[in-house]
């Protein structure tokens, strides 16, 4: 028996295994491909992390193939066909309410934040039907690169605008990472959101600059504060277009430049100079390519290290462990190397995380606390149903959408549930399952292989919604709530009686999402 | 489940031991409630934490320097707009709202300190690496890539807490109004509190979430994500019905002003004080300080002085609340912000992100008054920042030490270094008899020549036997060294001190727990 085997028949027994001394083993600490076909188990492992959660037919497809080829199928391509709008209000343009009488600025506020809830809820649903990883990875950078729709009680960022974002981020989200960082950069609501819009020569406003080194690519203490305000310069300029008496040159929620508020003077970033300029060549397209693009490179050559080494850090902790302490640190590198020996492409770089042996270590299953987000799409999908107001489930559970606490994004990991947040989350799983039809229940049912056996029908309902296997205590107690005190060889006529067997599934159900490990993935 | 039937069944269980966490637990038997409530004292501490980077210089205003005029011509107060206290200093008008009381009329009544110039070496002007130093009370050296994950608070009552984590004490030790539960509540031994926005809800939400299974082995990554969810479900039930019991319980005496969200959350918080829940701290957090765009409108309103308003108006409100009822004298707070504005405004009527700024300590127990001079705007740092006066962990050392009864070998652990406590806060009587065992011991330290070129003396009358130890800090608060510790004979005590740089050193002299400090000028 090696140590793989060693471990994972550890896990398998599950509570009544021995203790074992000192960390937990991690055999598989680098990038190397994991090349066995794909188990069940590991199938529905993928697809917590790169997905919203496997339905029982999908996963079927999977299994068997190699974890190379179904993560190649996940990622998808650039042009992957864009669900439809979620309403004709993304296309609207008003008056600006900051300068509009009581009740125009009341009605105006009053749409944009259903619009919003809107958004909100039907990004939700996108994720529970997407089929493969499009949602997920563009959730993943809407989480990096944080702009807040209501950042102060009295500014919001329209809806509309933030709606294009999140098609950038869909656009982009295997792209290269400086024409993903250049994109968010001149963003229309980036430029909003953190003071681009008042940044001018003379009068410089630092905010998107710090926040481009700080959060976005380098991470704290790779620049100094003289780096910032330099390239606070760089970015003068821009400005954000979202009302029908601004000039909207690009369009509407395109943002634009505007020549005479930007400081074409020398500029020095990380030691690099960025020449001055002539009237002549300030224009949008030079600046644009000659200065705020060139600052993304700067960036990117200067601190090449940092830069990966951040944004691998943060793939990690997002897709495979958030704890702080717990981060490998060698796959981490490994997985670093492969973004800069791809030049910061994104995808090579997904590729290798989701279809490392790491990945798939057994000692890394099941440990990863399931975002808000992931509760609400994963369980709408997971059980095939629809929920209509996940957007303020989310919110309950401390992750508004478009609407991070700060700046730097949700804190994740432990501080998702609190005594505040936990009661919530069992709240929400009670109330979407117990809302399921008769039909709907027996749907779910029947989409399990040998679903007449009732120990086999509860331990693939448990697989498919808890991170590992369990002790056998729990699935003898599970079983009991299905059989309510019959013996085991009357299921099948449980079954027969359709209303009783949805109700005994839901309470099954309801049981499940009790426990601790409903909670993790 | 009840509370009052899991405290049953589990005394009832209480043979051996369970598994709470992953360690072992002796059941939450009645008896061993009874005691650990018994042992503490029943002093509180409020924690304001003001996000975003509070505008020190427009708070209290340097209305006597012309430079402060010079460098904010757009959002200066000007001096015939502030509120002068007590002659001592000038208040931003947001600070003195009409009919509440208010930070002004706290200050006159003795129950407000301003500290000017709180900061730390080598200031962060990143929000969230500066908000991880002020909650972690931690300030690695920049180049030192050390994870901030622990607070301070966390840290001291996992520490010193009688059983911790083995036994959850009847009441959160910590209460963090709203949000998820901050940093500063978290140790490695897990969290001290629970997060909490509306008691009803929380109990409707919370009452029998307790899982009905046991922890697992904590050696793996699985295992230990497991016990902390099931850890919070069981603190979820177990709490929630003491926050609804002192909730019901609880009444306001005084009038909150119901459209502000900080002063309802000031409301919340001595409704469960006055309803007789135990715990010994809570937080409340503030947003929107990040003032980089139109902090100040040309009439002195706008959203810096809203803020100022709120925090003025919710504590004011609070501290009457608690008088009325009695509590004041259990109670002291500190508002705490990441950092300080830069002095010169931006060109948004705004003002970016700086170093050192001014901090509140309130409460019936404070030292009332003004600690540090006016921020020095003539002498900037390199990033035409202001200096700092006051290490920030000085109002922390005096919370562990004077208020929570903890040694200085406590705030060492926990900082990693010596910090001299302020002094702003005084001892609540019960905590000075119940932790320090001793008699204090009351002496008057003199030092001469002060200032001194080389050598100064300290002397004093030592009227009884006592331990005795005298060390040298640094105005800051940061510990420099030790020039002597043993036992010293009553008589007239003289003690020779030197420096070896130029400055001002605090000279501590301690005798039987208690401190005396002496600050001497060396000019070599």
């Amino acid at each position: 028996m090696n140590r793989r085997e060693l471990f994972t028949s550890l896990l398998r027994s599950s509570a009544q295994r021995q203790s074992i001394d000192g960390p937990p083993l991690v055999t598989a600490t680098g990038v190397e491909p994991y090349t066995s076909p794909l188990t069940l188990d590991e199938v529905y492992h993928l697809l917590r992390r790169l997905g919203y959660g496997a339905t029982v037919q999908q996963a079927a497809g999977y299994v068997g193939k190699t974890a190379d080829v179904v993560v190649e199928e996940l990622l998808g391509s650039s042009t992957e066909t864009e669900p439809a709008k979620p309403g004709t209000w993304v296309d609207a343009v008003t008056e600006n309410p900051a300068g509009a009488d009581l009740q125009t600025r009341g009605s105006i506020w009053s749409a944009w934040r259903s619009n919003m809830a809107a958004f909100s809820n039907w990004w939700l649903k996108a994720m529970a039907a997407d089929t493969k990883a499009v949602e997920r990875i563009a959730s993943f950078w809407s989480g990096h690169f944080i702009s807040e729709f209501a950042f102060d009680s009295e500014t919001m960022i329209p809806p509309q605008s933030l709606y294009r974002q999140y098609l950038m981020f869909r656009k982009d989200r295997l792209a290269d990472f400086k024409q993903l960082v250049l994109d968010v950069s001149i963003d229309n609501s980036m430029v909003f959101y953190l003071g681009g819009n008042l940044n001018k020569v003379g009068k410089p406003n630092e905010n998107y600059a710090r926040e481009l080194m700080e959060l976005f690519t380098t991470g704290i203490g790779w620049y100094t504060e003289g780096d910032v305000k330099e390239a606070a310069r760089v970015l003068t300029g821009w400005k954000s277009a979202f009302f029908n008496d601004e000039p909207a040159n690009n369009g509407y929620y395109s943002s634009y430049f505007v020549p005479t508020d930007h400081d074409a003077g020398q500029k020095t970033v990380l030691g690099t100079s960025i020449a001055a300029r002539t009237a002549d060549n300030n224009t949008e397209y030079q600046v644009k390519m000659e200065e705020v693009f060139k600052l993304v490179e700067i960036i990117h050559e200067a601190r090449p290290e940092a830069v990966s080494r951040f944004i691998a850090t943060k793939l990690y902790k997002f897709f495979v462990y958030a704890s702080p302490v717990d981060t490998n640190t060698q796959f981490v590198d490994d997985l670093a190397k492969v973004f800069r020996d791809n030049n910061f492409a994104i995808r090579p770089m997904l590729k290798a995380l989701f279809s490392s042996s790491h990945f798939f270590d057994p000692a890394l299953r099941g440990a990863q606390i399931k975002t808000p987000i992931e509760c609400v799409a994963g369980l709408m999908r997971q059980l095939g149903v629809t929920v209509n107001d996940g957007a303020s489930w989310t919110s309950k559970m401390d992750q508004t959408i478009y609407d991070a606490p700060n700046v730097a994004g949700w804190p994740g990991y432990h501080y998702w549930i609190s005594t505040n947040t936990y009661p919530v989350r069992r709240q929400f799983a009670r109330t979407v399952i117990m809302a399921m039809t008769d039909a709907q229940v027996t749907t779910f049912i029947k989409q399990f292989p040998d679903y007449t056996d009732v120990h086999k029908f509860t331990k693939n309902v448990c697989a498919y919604l808890l991170p590992l296997p369990l002790a056998s205590e729990r699935y003898k107690n599970y079983e009991n709530t299905l059989l309510s005190g019959a013996p085991d060889y009357d299921w099948p006529s449980i079954l027969n009686d359709q209303a009783t067997a949805a109700a005994r599934v839901r309470n099954f159900l309801v049981a499940i999402s009790k426990a601790p490990d409903f909670q993790l993935c | 489940m009840k509370r009052r039937n899991f405290l049953k069944t589990t005394a009832a269980a209480a043979v051996g031991t369970q598994v709470l966490g992953g360690i072992p637990l002796r059941a939450f038997s009645p008896v061993q409630l009874l005691n650990t409530l018994n042992a503490d004292g029943d002093q509180i501490l409020i924690v304001i934490q003001l996000f975003g980077g509070n505008d020190g210089l427009n708070t209290i205003i340097p209305a006597d320097d012309s430079a402060y005029y010079d460098i904010r011509p757009e959002i200066a107060v000007p001096k015939d707009k502030t509120v002068p206290v007590l002659g001592k200093v000038y208040m931003h008008p947001a600070l003195d709202p009409k009919n509440t009381y208010n930070f002004r009329r706290m200050m006159e009544d003795g129950r407000l300190a301003v500290i000017q110039g709180v900061g730390y070496e080598n200031p962060n002007l990143s929000h969230f690496r500066s908000t991880d130093i002020w909650l972690s009370g931690l300030n690695p050296k920049p180049w030192e890539d050390t994870k901030l994950i622990y607070g301070w608070l966390g840290n001291f009552f996992a520490n010193t807490q009688p059983g911790f984590p083995d036994v959850l004490p009847p009441d959160p030790l910590a209460v963090q109004i709203g949000g998820s539960l901050s940093m500063l509540f978290q140790s490695p031994k897990g969290d001290v509190g629970i997060a909490l926005t509306d008691p009803d809800k929380f109990f409707e939400l919370g009452q029998g979430l307790s899982p009905d299974m046991d922890p697992m082995s904590d050696d793996t990554f699985y295992g230990k994500e497991f016990n902390f969810v099931r850890l919070v479900a069981e603190k979820s039930d177990y709490y929630s019905a003491s926050v609804k019991n002192a909730f019901d319980k609880g009444k306001n005496m005084a009038t909150y002003d119901q459209t502000n969200g900080f002063v309802r959350q000031m409301q919340l918080v001595a409704r469960l004080i006055s309803g007789g829940l135990k715990s010994k701290v809570y937080m409340v957090y503030m947003g929107g300080f990040d003032t980089h765009v139109q902090q100040q409108n040309v009439d002195l309103t706008g959203l810096h002085p809203f803020l100022l308003e709120s925090l003025s108006k919710g504590v004011g409100t609070f501290m009457q609340d608690m008088l009325l009822q009695g509590h004041a004298e259990r109670i002291v707070g500190y508002t705490a912000s990441e950092f300080g504005r830069r002095p010169y405004e931006n060109g948004s009527r705004g003002t970016d992100h700086g170093a050192s700024s001014v901090q509140f300590v309130f409460g019936n127990r404070v030292r009332s008054g003004v600690f540090g001079n006016n921020p020095d705007l003539k002498n900037l740092d390199g990033n035409g920042d202001l200096r700092y006066q006051y290490d920030f962990r000085r109002v922390y050392a005096d919370v562990m030490e004077t208020w929570f009864g903890g040694s200085a070998a406590d705030t060492e652990a926990i900082f990693g270094e010596r910090i001299l406590p302020l002094g702003v806060l005084t001892n609540p009587v019960s905590v000075q008899d119940a932790y320090r065992g001793n008699e204090p011991v009351n002496i008057t330290v003199r030092a001469y020549p002060n200032p001194t070129a080389s050598m100064a003396t300290l002397e004093w009358q030592q009227t009884v036997p006592a331990s005795v130890s005298v060390e040298l800090y640094s105005t800051e608060g940061r510990y420099v060294e030790r020039v002597f510790t043993g036992s010293v004979d009553v008589g007239t005590v003289r003690m020779p001190i030197k420096a070896t740089t130029s400055g001002v050193y605090e000279c501590v002299v301690t005798v039987n727990g208690t401190r005396n400090v002496v600050p001497v000028a060396f000019l070599r």
